[in-house]
């Protein structure tokens, strides 16, 4: 037979582990309780009887014998009091007076409470059953006749089933209760675990946008329910990344990789001179060059967004890496009859990938360069403001149209009128994913004319 | 000069050695690990090629090996793995240089001539001289024909690399990497600025030309390019 799969939840394992520790202290509980209790009614018992005794011997001593059989007959006639009961025996053992049948063969007068077992023989005549251990004293009367008083408590073992019963139905029942919780938690477990078990197995099956369902709760299932839907989403965002370089390179890649191989197969069509075919081969190293730039680029980007980059992560002086590539560009800018302004506050620094900085301010110079027309002016700036480090390039070239301003920093995306001038579109989607990896935000703004890229890094 | 080229990929190798061959190079092949440490640790090279993947003992294991063995044979460094703290690491592990797959042959060829000790020759000058022009290191002044040149640092810099690299072709990538720290390839041809640069500070008023480029492998400084040696 199957185990039914509740029996087999750490819960319900919990839940009688947590029941039998529960019986265990009740049960003790309990039998203090017993012991306790029995001790407090003996104790009072005892003094009851040793008082009775004694205002009964004075009453016998002050106010005569008549006045005590008459108390001890009213007692017993009215029958009102059926706890207590009496025996007055004379001198010689005869009774007197009283509800025993015979003196108890043990009991001596002496005026100490003793458990007595009683036999039904000697028992008061109107009671049944009554056989069992009966506390009792006697004493000794100034005449030499000796007087019992005894009262019937519920015979012992009467109480020692009660209290046992009782003590079973408290165990019965917090057992059934908890057995219950425990299935009730168990099944509400269950059904939380399923839910996940659930989406773990549709994401197996490959429904890879499938999220745990999450409650409202906010419990620790869902907080497990959360890291595992912002792992999957990262999984995800890896995967579609990965998805994404793979059909980039296809679609990228795949129009030069054609060129060369056609243009070496025409090259190879008819016999040529040695210096044609240097001519062919050093076209085709340049193209593939430049497509192994390409690649690192897609390559780059897309360990950058998906945070998977392990390069250094150190406090850089980021004016000096401005300092540096704004140089290097101005030299370029200058050939080209453009300018570029510095004006960059010193030792400003960042905590942040010295690398990536670097690629992504020579990537927006670049651009720069390349958008501005002749005596074209840009200009590289970075400030400090209250609580942020900011890092301006800005040029006054055609800028970039306020619709464009999303579209722009997706991967190749190119803007129709910039198809004449090289370049392979990934540049800002790399500037995009360096910013996100920093936490920084890169924005666009209207130089009025020309494009303003402002990098923000909150301190 | 010898090279012990330590590289799995036995197309890769063949054409490796090919290569290296006919530019001038002994060249021994080792396709395992422990067989390449092996031959590293007893035989005489003037340069390691050590690619990072290999079965049996990987490259960096190899490097520290040697180093721990007090073999202070310079080692470039291949691999696929291109980030730039990969970088770090095999420098870190006693690598000399860097080089990541795809590469150029010429590029390979112009560090390994870089790293051959052999032909280091101005290691512990204070001064660095070609023909006429010299680079004091002690004041950072420059003089062609006892006529001084102003230089801005950066200038300077990439005149000392060369100096130092007499007669070698040095690529961009390297210049961009050892003179400006920078490991990306710009789509703009910075380098090629700074060069022309650097050259109509040296070179432009006097007839011997120094700073020659040599198209599709970069630039070189000697007094006849046409023989450089790599």
């Amino acid at each position: 037979m199957k185990t039914p799969r509740i029996l087999k939840t750490s819960v319900i394992k919990l839940v009688l582990k947590y029941a039998i520790f529960i019986t265990i202290l009740i049960t003790l509980g309990l039998s203090f309780l017993y012991w306790s209790t029995s001790q407090y009614t003996d104790a009072q018992l005892e003094s009851g009887l040793k008082f009775e005794l004694s205002k009964l011997k004075e009453v016998d001593a002050t106010q005569g014998r008549e006045k005590l059989i008459s108390i001890l007959s009213s007692n017993w006639q009215e029958g009102l009091d059926t706890r207590h009961y009496y025996l007055l025996v004379n001198d010689k053992g005869e009774k007197i007076l009283g509800d025993l049948l015979a003196w108890p063969k043990k009991l001596d007068p002496n005026e100490e409470v003793v458990n007595i077992w009683i036999e039904n023989d000697i028992a008061p005549i109107h009671l049944e059953e009554n056989d069992g251990y009966w506390p009792m004293i006697a004493g000794k009367l100034a005449d030499g006749s000796e007087l019992l008083i005894t009262l019937s408590v519920l015979p012992a073992e009467d109480i020692q089933e009660f209290t046992l019963f009782i003590i079973a139905i408290i165990l019965i029942t917090s057992i059934i209760f908890t057995m219950m919780m425990g299935w009730f938690l168990g099944q509400t477990i269950l059904k939380r675990i399923d839910n996940i078990n659930n989406t773990a197995k549709a994401i197996e099956t490959g429904e890879l946008d499938q999220r745990i369902v999450l409650s409202s709760n906010n419990d620790e299932f869902d907080e497990l329910g959360q890291h595992l839907n912002s792992m999957l989403d990262m999984i995800e965002k890896l995967l579609s990344g990965m998805r994404e370089v793979t059909d980039n390179i296809a679609h990228d890649l795949r129009s030069p990789l054609t060129r060369v191989l056609n243009h070496l197969d025409v090259a190879l069509l008819e016999s040529r001179s040695e210096k044609e075919y240097k001519q062919v081969i050093q076209d085709a190293v340049i193209q593939i060059q430049s497509l192994i730039t390409t690649f690192n680029s897609l390559l780059e980007i897309t360990q950058t967004e998906a945070g998977s980059y392990r390069g250094e992560w150190l406090t850089i002086n980021i004016s000096c890496i401005c300092t540096d590539i704004g140089e290097l560009y101005a030299a370029v800018a200058e050939e080209k009859n453009k300018y570029i302004h510095l004006d960059i506050a010193p030792n400003l620094t960042i905590i942040g990938n010295q690398h990536l900085l670097s690629l992504a301010i020579s990537n927006l110079l670049e651009n720069a360069i390349k958008y501005t027309s002749n005596n074209g002016k840009i200009e590289l700036k970075v400030r400090t403001y209250q609580d942020s480090t900011a890092i301006v390039i800005s040029d006054d070239g055609p800028g970039i149209p306020e619709e464009f301003h999303d579209k722009v920093f997706e991967r190749f995306v190119r803007l129709d009128n910039s198809r004449t001038t090289e370049g392979n579109g990934l540049g800002l989607s790399l500037v995009k994913a360096v910013v996100e990896l920093h936490g920084a935000k890169v924005y666009l703004n209207d130089n009025q004319p020309g494009l303003k890229v402002k990098i923000v890094f909150d301190d | 000069m010898k090279i012990l080229l330590i590289e799995d990929d036995i197309e890769a190798a063949t054409s490796l050695q090919k290569g290296l061959k006919h530019s001038g190079y002994e060249v021994v092949h080792a396709s395992d690990g422990l067989h390449g440490f092996s031959l590293a640790n007893t035989q005489n090279y003037d340069v390691l090629i050590i690619d990072r993947m290999l079965p049996n003992l990987d490259g960096l294991t190899i490097i520290r090996k040697l180093r721990e063995e007090d073999i202070h044979t310079p080692v470039l460094i291949l691999s696929a793995l291109g980030e730039v703290d990969d970088r770090v690491t095999g420098l870190k592990a006693g690598g000399d240089d860097y080089l990541v797959k795809p590469y150029a042959f010429n590029e390979l060829l112009a560090r390994i001539e870089v790293l051959n000790r052999r032909s280091l020759t101005n290691v512990e000058k204070a001064e660095l001289v070609i023909n006429d022009l010299k680079l004091d290191l002690i004041s950072h002044t420059v003089t062609r024909n006892g006529i001084a040149i102003r230089l801005q640092p950066k200038e300077m810099q990439l005149l000392e690399y060369f100096l130092r690299n007499i007669n070698k072709i040095v690529t961009r990538t390297m210049l961009l990497e050892k003179v400006w720290g920078f490991h990306f390839d710009p789509e703009t041809n910075l380098v090629d600025t700074q060069i022309s640069r650097l050259r109509s500070k040296i070179d432009k008023d006097f007839s011997q030309q120094l700073l020659h480029t040599i198209r599709g492998k970069g630039y070189i400084l000697s007094e006849d390019p046409s023989n450089p040696k790599n």
